[in-house]
């Protein structure tokens, strides 16, 4: 039976809302400040080149011009990177893509600041550059970062993969490529800043990591730790790329010399240009099945191209190899994952890390499998999937919280209701219908290494409660659902709980706003912390109550015995008494919370291990129709079923589901990013509100022992399904299969005209 | 060469010097201090800058602040009545159709400008109407159910 809770499940106003749509100054490029210098960067000229002089003579004589900043510069370690650090914040000895940032200008005015960048005049020597990560790899390549082009490869290797190919009914072997994808969240990066009377740095940013960014500014200028202040602006979206430093290492390095407040905001080509993007994977899958259609082995050879440098890579290299699988029991698995540095813009984290490129590739594969065999979709994908008790790829037993199976019987009665109404059959002379499914599982927090949180909550003596986190709520609600996890734990009503968030002065580290982790990790830190707070008040309430601590529950800002017959008032004690009681007795009101899920590193060579301590489920369904004679898709219903373990905000993880199927429309339909080609929102578009049908979300609930209440994680989950589930629409209704993303009108009228479909169809009556 | 203009933006006249290549949002923002319009692309793809101008709505990045002198401005901060926040925004509110918040100003004002014209829109009219403001985090799906919670 669900357990009750009081505030847990119940979706209340989210914090922030009110300001953000009044216009109050909240987002980092609205932060007034008394008479800032504008802050600009200038980018390499070069793909790949050596920088043999910079010449500021020009841009200094400039009216308005204050400094120009080059990596000579820089006080500490020009060297920055989340999980390796090789990416200068200014250019040393070569630049290495077009994103790469040579000098910086600090100017009274935005013209000012426009004319300098033009007036700098940088000597190159252009180097040789390579573009293509297959090619990076060659042994004449050359050479990006001083260790070579492969920065990082990932094995999983279980059984025999060769030897069961041989006992398969079914053996399907595809390459298959996906896009550089831009993040194009509305608001471009932004940051301001200023020297506070103590002469602390403060710096205001759009950021996914606030504590992360105060290591690497800490390191950059050579400062002590209190002498920098992240602040987290309000964060118009990141998806991913607000992960990395922009904005917040230039606007350190002006602070620091000039002593005068700065603002930065890029404009939105700087963003398109200067951030990191999803990497492109290519991938050759080979996957064997039974007559049965059960899935029996699986090899994969995949390459991600990281760009210049390897910001997430890493990881994206590393969560690929291990979600190639999909959600499904595959005994014999042989998989090499490899990321690879070009010449290109870099590449990071963007939604899923890796997982939606995958999802793609083992979606179709499944699809194919069971159109070899004659089975029904969604039939194969049941008979595969994990349940508790299965072994994942990584030899990893699964021991709770497998929504998967309840995913795809959630859709069923959506699939079974579109393939009755003869969903496949034309209408139209030039119009073919598809349906198609997609599935995915996604592994919660980072890959096989610790990622913690932590959290503080501190009651007064008068009993007002306080949240510290350094969690960032990038638009995706978790301040809401940290302090509803909060109120849960003390029995209180979420607004009674003051939230001081994503602040480095007065929040210990939560991590990163990325993998899906913050609802799951920080979630239990919150947890942990309350908990450690009630236990003292619990404790105190016990000589107060004449009760035993089992007897004693939280209520309404109150401990009570439960469950009495009657109410009597000598049953209570209220918040503001305790506080006052335990303040006066010197014990610590202020406790600290922690959470590390428990993972077990892969192992180098075989890859075994347990890189999630939970994973998250979903399957999405498509329906749609595409034009034969143009191209065009037009989608017209998704159902979106997803496993979060326990929605601890329903109306958020609707929210979530809504807007990662609208990103996975464009990363199945339109988005590629092309260095050089695609320069603004005219090159690069992302879906309308006309692009996206109706979205019937179905939140499935299959609690997570070691989650807050039960929660898991929902973020990225959401977008990877989407993609593949169109895909495989579009192979329904065309009955010729895209191996590319996006399926743009291009590639979609090549596949009809390749499928014969390129002409006048019978249209079927009754 | 500056210009002395006088705008009028949520009833309130503001005189202005402004130079001929300013636009309008660059005005609004940083001249009037009204920061709820917001610049997403400055090239008129993304809606972010909204304002409504006659009751129209037009993307701020795109209009000069010269050709908006002796037109009526709306801006985000001028649509709240005296009982607190406009219908739209507070079914925004109500329906979780915020997540970042950035497009939501330019989102309120054109569905505000829809309403104004069409009290019962159909769901077509409502995507159709809001196609040129983009959100990259709800996938509209919030946004759209508030519009057509808004009863006249």
């Amino acid at each position: 039976m669900k357990p009750e809770y009081n505030v847990i499940g119940k979706s209340l106003p989210r914090t922030g809302s009110v300001d953000r749509l009044r216009g109050a100054p909240v987002f980092a490029a609205d932060i007034q400040l008394e008479n800032p210098l504008i802050l600009k960067a200038l980018r390499s000229a070069h793909d790949h080149a050596e920088v043999v002089a910079i010449d500021v003579s020009k841009a200094l004589a400039i009216e308005g011009v204050v400094r120009i900043f080059t990596a000579a510069d820089i006080p500490g370690k020009n060297l920055l990177g989340i999980i390796n650090k090789d990416q200068p914040l200014l250019a040393t000895d070569k630049v290495r893509s077009r994103s790469d940032a040579v000098a910086l200008v600090a100017a009274e005015t935005e013209s000012a600041a426009h004319e300098a960048l033009a007036a700098i005049s940088v000597t190159y020597n252009p180097l040789p550059s390579v573009t293509d990560p297959f090619e990076a790899l060659k042994t004449d390549a050359p050479k990006i970062h001083p260790k070579g082009n492969l920065l990082f490869s990932r094995k999983i290797r279980q059984g025999d993969a060769e030897a069961a190919f041989a006992g398969c009914a079914s053996v399907i072997e595809k390459t298959y490529r996906t896009s550089m994808i831009e993040h194009n969240y509305l608001e471009p990066d932004a940051g301001a800043g200023f020297v506070d009377t103590d002469g602390t740095l403060v710096i205001y940013a759009s950021t996914q990591n606030p504590h992360y960014d105060h290591k690497e500014v800490v390191t950059l200028l050579g400062l002590g730790d209190n002498q920098v202040r992240i602040i987290q602006a309000a964060t118009g979206g990141g998806f991913g790329s607000k992960l990395d430093l922009n904005v917040q290492g230039f606007i350190g390095l002006a602070l620091f010399h000039l002593k005068r407040p700065v603002r930065h905001v890029y404009t939105r080509e700087e963003a398109y240009l200067a951030t990191a993007k999803r990497h492109p994977l290519t991938l050759t899958v080979k996957t064997g099945a039974d007559a049965d259609g059960r899935l029996k082995a699986i090899k994969a050879h995949i390459v991600c191209d990281t760009g210049a440098y390897g910001s997430y890579g890493i990881a994206v290299a590393s969560r690929s190899a291990v979600h190639v699988t999909g959600p499904y029991e595959i005994e014999h698995v042989d998989i090499e994952s490899y990321c690879v540095y070009t010449n290109k813009p870099f590449c990071g984290a963007m939604r899923g890390f890796g997982a939606p490129q995958v999802a793609f590739a083992h979606e179709s594969q499944i699809d194919l499998h069971a159109r070899d065999l004659g089975m029904d979709p969604l039939d194969i994908r049941l008979k595969n999937c994990l349940r508790v008790g299965s072994k994942t790829g990584t030899g990893q037993v699964l021991t709770a919280s497998v929504g998967i199976g309840e995913c795809l019987e959630a859709v069923k009665p959506y699939y079974r209701e579109a393939l009755e109404s003869g969903v496949s059959a034309p209408t139209h002379p030039f119009r073919r219908r598809g349906i198609g499914l997609g599935a995915m599982w996604y592994g919660i927090g980072n890959t096989g290494v610790q990622n913690p949180s932590t959290a503080g909550i501190e009651m007064d003596p008068e009993g007002h409660i306080t949240l510290f986190t350094g969690c960032a709520d990038i638009g995706q609600g978790s301040t809401t659902v940290l302090a509803q996890i909060a109120a849960e734990t003390l029995g209180v009503q979420p607004a009674e709980i003051r939230m001081v968030v994503g602040d480095t002065k007065y929040t210990t580290n939560a991590g990163a706003t990325s993998a899906s982790r913050q609802t799951y990790i920080s979630g239990n830190a919150v947890k942990d912390a309350c908990q450690k707070l009630g236990d003292v008040l619990m404790t105190e309430a016990i000589n107060r109550l004449h009760s035993p601590k089992d007897s004693l529950v939280f209520q309404d800002g109150h401990v009570v015995i439960k469950a009495g017959p009657e109410n009597r008032p000598e049953d209570r004690i209220d918040f503001p008494c305790l506080a006052k009681r335990i303040h006066a007795k010197g014990v610590p009101l202020f406790w600290q919370g922690y959470f590390d899920p428990e993972t077990i590193p892969l192992d180098p060579e075989t890859g075994a291990g347990s890189p999630y301590a939970t994973y998250a489920f979903a399957c999405h369904l498509a329906l749609l129709e595409v034009d034969t004679l143009t191209g065009q898709v037009t989608l017209e219903k998704l159902v979106a079923a997803h496993d979060v373990g326990q929605a601890i905000h329903p109306e958020n993880v609707i929210g979530q589901i809504c807007g990662g199927a609208a990103m996975g429309i464009g990363f199945a339909l339109m988005e590629e990013f092309e260095p050089q080609k695609t320069v603004s929102m005219k090159d690069y578009h992302i879906p309308t509100c006309a692009d996206v049908p109706t979205v019937i979300p179905i939140i499935v609930e299959s609690a997570e022992p070691s989650g807050p209440y039960g929660a898991k994680g929902v973020g990225e989950p959401a977008l990877i399904p989407t993609a593949p589930a169109i895909i495989n629409a579009i192979a329904r209704a065309l009955g010729e299969r895209i191996y590319h993303l996006p399926a743009n009108l291009e590639r979609v009228l090549a596949a009809s005209i390749s499928s014969g479909h390129f002409g006048p169809q019978e249209v079927t009556h009754g | 060469m500056k210009k002395l203009i006088r705008l009028t933006v949520n009833d309130r006249e503001y005189d202005v010097a402004v130079l001929p290549n300013q636009t309008l949002v660059d005005v609004i923002r940083y001249e009037l201090g009204l920061t709820g319009a917001k610049k997403g692309c400055e090239m008129g793809d993304c809606g972010s800058c909204t304002v409504l101008m006659d009751g129209k709505p037009v993307n701020s990045c795109l209009v000069l602040a010269m050709q908006a002198a002796g037109r009526k401005i709306q801006t985000i901060e001028g649509i709240e009545t005296e009982n607190g926040l406009h219908p739209v925004q507070e079914a925004f509110v109500q329906k979780g159709a915020i997540q970042c918040g950035f497009c939501s100003s330019g989102m309120i004002l054109t569905a505000k400008s829809l309403l104004d014209k069409n009290p019962n829109p159909t769901e077509q009219d409502i995507r159709k109407s809001l196609s040129g403001n983009l959100c990259r985090c709800t996938g509209y799906q919030h946004i759209i159910e508030a519009v057509k919670s808004v009863t006249p």
